[in-house]
């Protein structure tokens, strides 16, 4: 029997009351990669995550970590470390004790614990109450939680929400750094650029759906080509592309936008003698395929 | 399973809980105490009886202990680190187990605090009244011992009902309203004996006080099977709800 993958969703589906959350959701994830999982908010991105951890039963289908059931994992803690939302701390526990907690309850020696807090660079604050924390901290201190037990395996749920740049900078690096090691990352996130640094595939969901599972670099290239055009003689050029085979549609006052590189948009504009206004590369073109692949309508 | 009932202790002793819980148990008795042996006769005061109901105040731990629980179980809830929890322990049967083994433990610990601190201040009080001491008597070691058993038994008690209704402010409204107007009316029908704050109390009583209390006996066996009953239930809504 080939090896299961680390992370592995099949057919799950998850009502609360009369709303789908998760609607009959099948994806996996590979190996030694950083997989971004991507939706807008409300896609089911959170539900899917905690019925993966055990936290939500699934109304029907399953999620299995390893080929098990959260719930079945003998050592859930050195199988995947979970970095859920920032704020499920005790305010008055101070960051040590609470993973001194989970220590001593997943039967960790406390010397992990100094190892883990070292590791994500909270030493100094450690002693502190985690009330007095900040968002970048507490965040760390999740990371800090999830690596206890050693995990080849990383679970995080929007992990970059509402940290400043300077902590989704160091999130960023880190994940990085567990990756290269051969660590394997499932990390949710709405916005598409967090995760396009880092991300070697993407999962993408809407309404609880699968829209699209496939490569970055695959993602990247549906995007890649798309120039905007302005000219006096606008439908001409038109014409002119269309001939060439260029896909080209008005877009509004003297626009086109044209299924082709900037480069070649010039070239066929100048072997015609047609003046142009403004030629440029389409901006921030994989949000916004993206927000295609997310806001159009589940047939 | 012992490994979480550790754990379970740990939570308890590494936020200001027990602290905060231990200082309203002095606060009480000091007021109570000192109000007592500064009214009442110096006749009244060295009867042995009377000493009993003195420090009998200490009693007061169980309600107390009642809060630990109910914070232990519903507050994780409330605070959202019932996720660290059920990730680091996935069969959610045994946490609720181990909260409750660990809210008893905590429990008679508040109560064995409460109890001493009681005797202690009485005796200081009433020594400083002159009045000869009987605080070792058969009724006041009942009275302490069955303290401590209380307020280990309420601890627990508190934990399944908190992990039954998983809200910690609603869970603690509930239980004082049920404990200050809801036991008082079943007193109209004559069946508050069998109410889970009279059985507590007739544990602590022993069977020495009023006549619409259980024996220590029947009460312990009563308060049992309410813990047993809160016990499942709780774990039952605990295993059976998401936690979002």
């Amino acid at each position: 029997m080939a090896e299961a993958p680390p992370v592995d969703v099949r057919g799950l589906t998850k009502h609360f009351g009369s709303t789908v959350a998760v609607d009959d959701l099948t994806f996996s994830i590979r190996r030694g990669r950083i997989t971004g999982f991507l939706g807008p908010n409300g896609a089911g991105k959170s539900t899917t995550l905690r019925a993966l951890l055990g936290l939500v039963r699934p109304s029907s289908g399953d999620a299995r970590v390893e080929g098990s059931p959260y719930s079945e994992l003998g050592n859930p803690l050195g199988t995947v470390g979970a970095v859920l939302e920032a704020h499920s701390f005790h305010p008055g526990r101070s960051g040590r004790n609470h993973l001194r907690v989970l220590a001593t309850a997943a039967g960790l020696p406390v010397a992990r614990v100094d190892e883990v807090l070292s590791e994500v660079e909270l030493t100094r604050a450690a002693r502190r109450r985690t009330g007095t924390y900040s968002l970048g901290m507490r965040q760390r201190l999740s990371v800090a939680g999830a690596l206890l037990g050693r995990p080849g395996l990383l679970v995080l749920d929007e992990p970059a929400n509402g940290l400043d740049p300077e902590g989704i900078r160091w999130l960023r690096d880190f994940l990085r750094s567990f990756a290269a090691a051969g660590g394997t990352v499932l990390v949710s996130s709405h916005v598409l650029p967090e995760v396009a640094q880092i991300a070697d595939e993407v999962v993408i969901i809407h309404r609880g759906r699968l829209v699209a599972q496939e490569p970055l670099a695959v993602l990247t290239a549906r995007s890649a080509g798309s120039t905007v055009v302005r000219s006096p003689e606008a439908e001409r050029l038109r014409e002119r592309l269309t001939g060439e085979g260029i896909e080209a549609a008005p877009a509004g006052d003297g626009e086109l936008r044209a299924a082709a590189p900037p480069e070649r948009v010039g070239e066929v504009a100048a072997a015609a003698g047609i003046v142009l206004h403004e030629l440029r590369a389409e901006g921030a073109s994989l949000e916004e395929v993206f927000l295609e692949l997310t806001t159009e309508e589940p047939a | 399973m012992i490994r979480l009932v550790g754990a379970e202790l740990l939570k308890l002793v590494t936020t200001r809980l027990l602290l905060w819980l231990g200082l309203l148990i002095v606060a009480l008795e000091v007021l109570v105490i000192s109000l007592h042996v500064s009214q009442d006769s110096l006749a009244s005061l060295a009867e042995a009886r009377n000493q009993r109901d003195t420090v009998s105040i200490a009693a007061v731990s169980a309600l107390i202990s009642l809060i630990l629980g109910i914070v232990s179980s519903a507050g994780e809830y409330a605070h959202g680190t019932i996720s660290h929890t059920f990730l680091v322990s996935p069969v959610r049967e045994r946490v609720v187990a181990a909260k409750l083994v660990a809210a008893g433990l905590a429990g008679a610990a508040l109560g064995f605090f409460s109890a001493a601190f009681a005797w202690a201040f009485a005796a200081l009080l009433l020594s400083a009244r002159s009045v000869t001491l009987h605080l070792g008597s058969a009724g006041v070691v009942r009275v302490l011992l069955g303290t401590v058993a209380a307020a280990a038994i309420t601890g627990a008690l508190g934990v399944g009902f908190g992990a039954l209704v998983r809200r910690q402010t609603a869970a603690v409204v509930v239980a004082l309203v049920w404990l200050l107007v809801g036991e008082p009316l079943l007193s109209i029908a004559g069946i508050e004996g069998f109410a889970p704050g009279h059985a507590v109390a007739s544990v602590v009583e022993a069977g020495e006080q009023g006549s619409n209390l259980l024996g220590f006996w029947e009460g312990l066996a009563v308060v049992c099977g309410y813990v047993a009953a809160f016990g499942a239930v709780g774990t039952l809504a605990v295993t059976r709800s998401d936690v979002s």
